[in-house]
């Protein structure tokens, strides 16, 4: 019995949290393309949380004698149509183009999450909520947001509902799975025996127990939410010019991509640099946070 | 704790059942079938005693424990703690009663949620129940890590820095947090090393002796029982098929089934033979129980009258109940020789051991 006590005290502290941060952290770094990611994905949010005074130019301003110039030391991506400043409406774009991102992500993720484990713990809403994903996950998210923008009018806030339409039903069936696993756990039970409330239960017992795997497949989405958001505006449901976001910009070069290719390809570069960065944290993500390949 | 009278058992089990039904369809759910998985069980467990109930896996038994705690809604039948009726409680009124009854379980590993620290989880029953504040739950929960054999050091640390014994121990830690009367120990010990499971019974039995806990121990190992248990009762697909004090059981199984599990257990000495009552098949589906006795299936003295009629528990002694048709014309097994290798070399090894051990230990 006493070799059972001896304190075996392998184990430091910080690295036990929800969310030890300096573990995770290190964990990360030890993965160089994630950090890389990491690095861009933070001066990119940084540069669109500050763009008032990171830009070098006003977005809006329009300068005819400087129409459609190509890349220069004066204009680092060039000039549009209209002789805008495309790295300045490239950061405030980006700022609008992340805040769908984040929306997609924080409000879908949310409302999934909720549903998902609300639809393991009481079996008898299961049935229900797991028919309203289905039907869900049946629409395309292009086409709801096509219906969206059919009813309340084309804007930002249109391809938000859309993005949060489109992430809820898969969150819900990835909160859902991990739910269940945790559901079936004895510690669930544990705790009903001991008395525990169903509230305490579904939030110290399940949702934390969940949430870490919820994340990363949040992480994962985000690069795809981007992407549909962009699609979105490009096909002209999100915002309205002379707004700046990134899908839109690249629709709007389109009709001058043989005489300056620079219009469209840069914002459209752009948005392939924040999905590649965002999966490829995503990934890394995921491989902390799986216990199975942690060693 | 005291507050009913010693008389009145802890536990009275009464006619409990559970059918789990199966249904299909995806708008208009019928049901097509029912999983007899508890049929008619009864049986009480006095204050400060142990019942075992033992059985293959399946046959019922950690439903039967559920049902007490009523973690599971039973289907019909009554469970009275301390002579209160639990499946009457309202939702609030289970809740307080759940300190007096608790559980220990099979899988050390999963039973402890791994987002809480040690101390948290030992806090969880007094902080539902509303026992003292934190200081006082914290205090407590050094004394039930001390109590069960581990530091009190340990209560900041997460359940994934334990080994399987010191999470079993945490476990039980947790089970006696708000002083309960009944736990129910579902196969507490079956997935620890041989080492630590003669640990963790030792320190039920203790436990026990100290605080007068009484206990459902469910098990399939009937070496452990042995160990642990007063009175031990023996389930076959939903039903209880014999009751009885320990030493009438092992001594004198009467039912045929009861019979079987007996002659399974290895058995430390390798002269003692014994007739091996070999079970045919495997355990029938609890979907469609067998007609009659549910056992006549693969029992070697079945009779045409097994399949037709269900046999009740009947008494065979004052607290030996057994269920079986023919349990008084069914020869007792039998040790067939003590012969063979007790004659060579082992006997002289024997000896020879145990004279090397008498001369260790004088007196």
């Amino acid at each position: 019995m006493s070799a059972e006590t001896l304190d075996t005290g392998f184990a430091r502290e910080s690295e036990t949290g929800v969310f030890a941060r300096a573990g995770v952290l290190r964990r990360l770094a030890r993965d160089r393309a994630a950090a890389l990611a990491g690095l861009v994905l933070s001066g990119i949010v940084l540069a669109a949380l500050f763009a008032p005074w990171v830009a070098p130019y006003d977005p809006y301003f329009t300068d005819l004698t400087k129409v459609m110039r190509p890349p220069d030391a004066e204009h680092w991506f060039g000039t549009d149509n209209t002789g805008r400043d495309i790295l300045s409406r490239v950061i405030f774009g980006t700022r609008n183009t992340l805040i769908l991102g984040l929306v997609g992500v924080i409000v879908g993720g949310l409302i999934g999450g909720i549903m998902g484990i609300f639809a393991t713990y009481y079996r008898r809403l299961d049935g229900w909520i797991m028919r309203l994903v289905d039907i869900m996950l049946a629409f395309p998210a292009i086409l709801i947001g096509l219906a969206v923008a059919a009813i309340f009018g084309a804007g930002l806030s249109a391809v938000a509902i859309a993005l949060v339409v489109a992430t809820v039903p898969a969150v819900a069936r990835e909160a859902r799975g991990a739910a269940m696993g945790v559901m079936g756990q004895d510690f669930m039970e544990a705790g009903r025996a001991v008395g525990v409330s169903d509230g305490a239960l579904i939030w110290r017992y399940l949702t934390l127990n969940c949430i870490s795997t919820i994340f990363v497949f949040l992480t994962l989405r985000f690069g795809q939410i981007i992407l549909t958001g962009s699609a979105l505006g490009f096909l002209g449901m999100g915002a309205q010019p002379p707004t700046a976001e990134l899908g839109m910009m690249a629709a709007q070069g389109r009709d001058f991509l043989f005489m300056a290719p620079h219009i469209a390809t840069i914002p459209s570069c752009v948005i392939f640099v924040i999905v590649l960065a965002a999966n490829l944290l995503g990934d890394a993500f995921r491989d902390v946070f799986d216990p199975r390949l942690q060693t | 704790m005291s507050d009913a009278p010693s008389n009145v058992p802890v536990l009275q089990v009464d006619g409990l059942v559970k059918h789990f039904a199966v249904t299909r369809g995806l708008i208009r759910r019928k049901t097509i079938g029912l999983v007899r998985a508890v049929e008619d069980v009864s049986f009480e467990i006095a204050r400060g005693e142990t019942l075992a109930l033992v059985g293959e896996s399946g046959c019922g038994k950690s439903t039967t424990g559920r049902l007490i705690l009523r973690l599971m809604e039973p289907t019909s039948g009554s469970v009275r703690f301390k002579g209160k009726e639990i499946a009457d409680l309202d939702k609030d009124a289970l809740r307080r009663m759940r300190r007096h009854m608790q559980i220990i379980f099979q899988d050390p590993y999963a039973s402890l949620n791994p987002r809480m620290t040690v101390g948290e989880i030992l806090a969880e029953p007094l902080r539902v129940h509303e026992i003292g504040d934190d200081a006082s739950r914290a205090a407590r929960g050094r004394e039930l890590l001390d109590i069960v054999g581990l530091l009190p050091e340990h209560a900041r640390r997460y359940p994934h820095q334990f080994s399987g014994g010191q999470r079993q121990r945490i476990g039980i830690a947790r089970a006696l947090a708000a002083n309960p009367d009944l736990i129910v120990c579902d196969e507490p010990v079956s997935a620890l090393d041989v080492s630590i499971q003669a640990q963790i019974v030792n320190l039920l039995q203790n436990l026990q002796q100290r605080f007068g806990l009484s206990y459902l121990f469910i098990a399939h190992d009937l070496a452990v029982v042995k160990h642990i248990s007063d009175r031990v009762a023996v389930m076959y697909l939903g039903k209880l098929v014999e009751i009885s004090d320990k030493k009438t059981l092992y001594d004198r199984p009467l039912h045929p089934y009861t019979q079987a599990l007996l002659a399974a257990i290895p058995k430390p000495d390798p002269a003692l033979r014994t007739k091996r009552v070999m079970l045919q098949g495997d355990v029938p589906s609890p979907f469609r129980p067998p007609t009659g006795c549910r056992f006549h299936t693969r029992c070697p003295h079945a009779q045409a009258r097994c399949s037709a009629e269900e046999p009740l528990l009947r008494e065979a002694a004052p607290g030996h109940r057994v269920a079986c048709h023919f349990f008084e014309t069914i020869p007792a097994p039998t040790i067939l020789a003590r012969a063979g290798l007790a004659n060579g070399k082992f006997a002289a090894r024997l000896a020879a051991f145990e004279a090397a051990k008498t001369a260790r230990t004088p007196g």
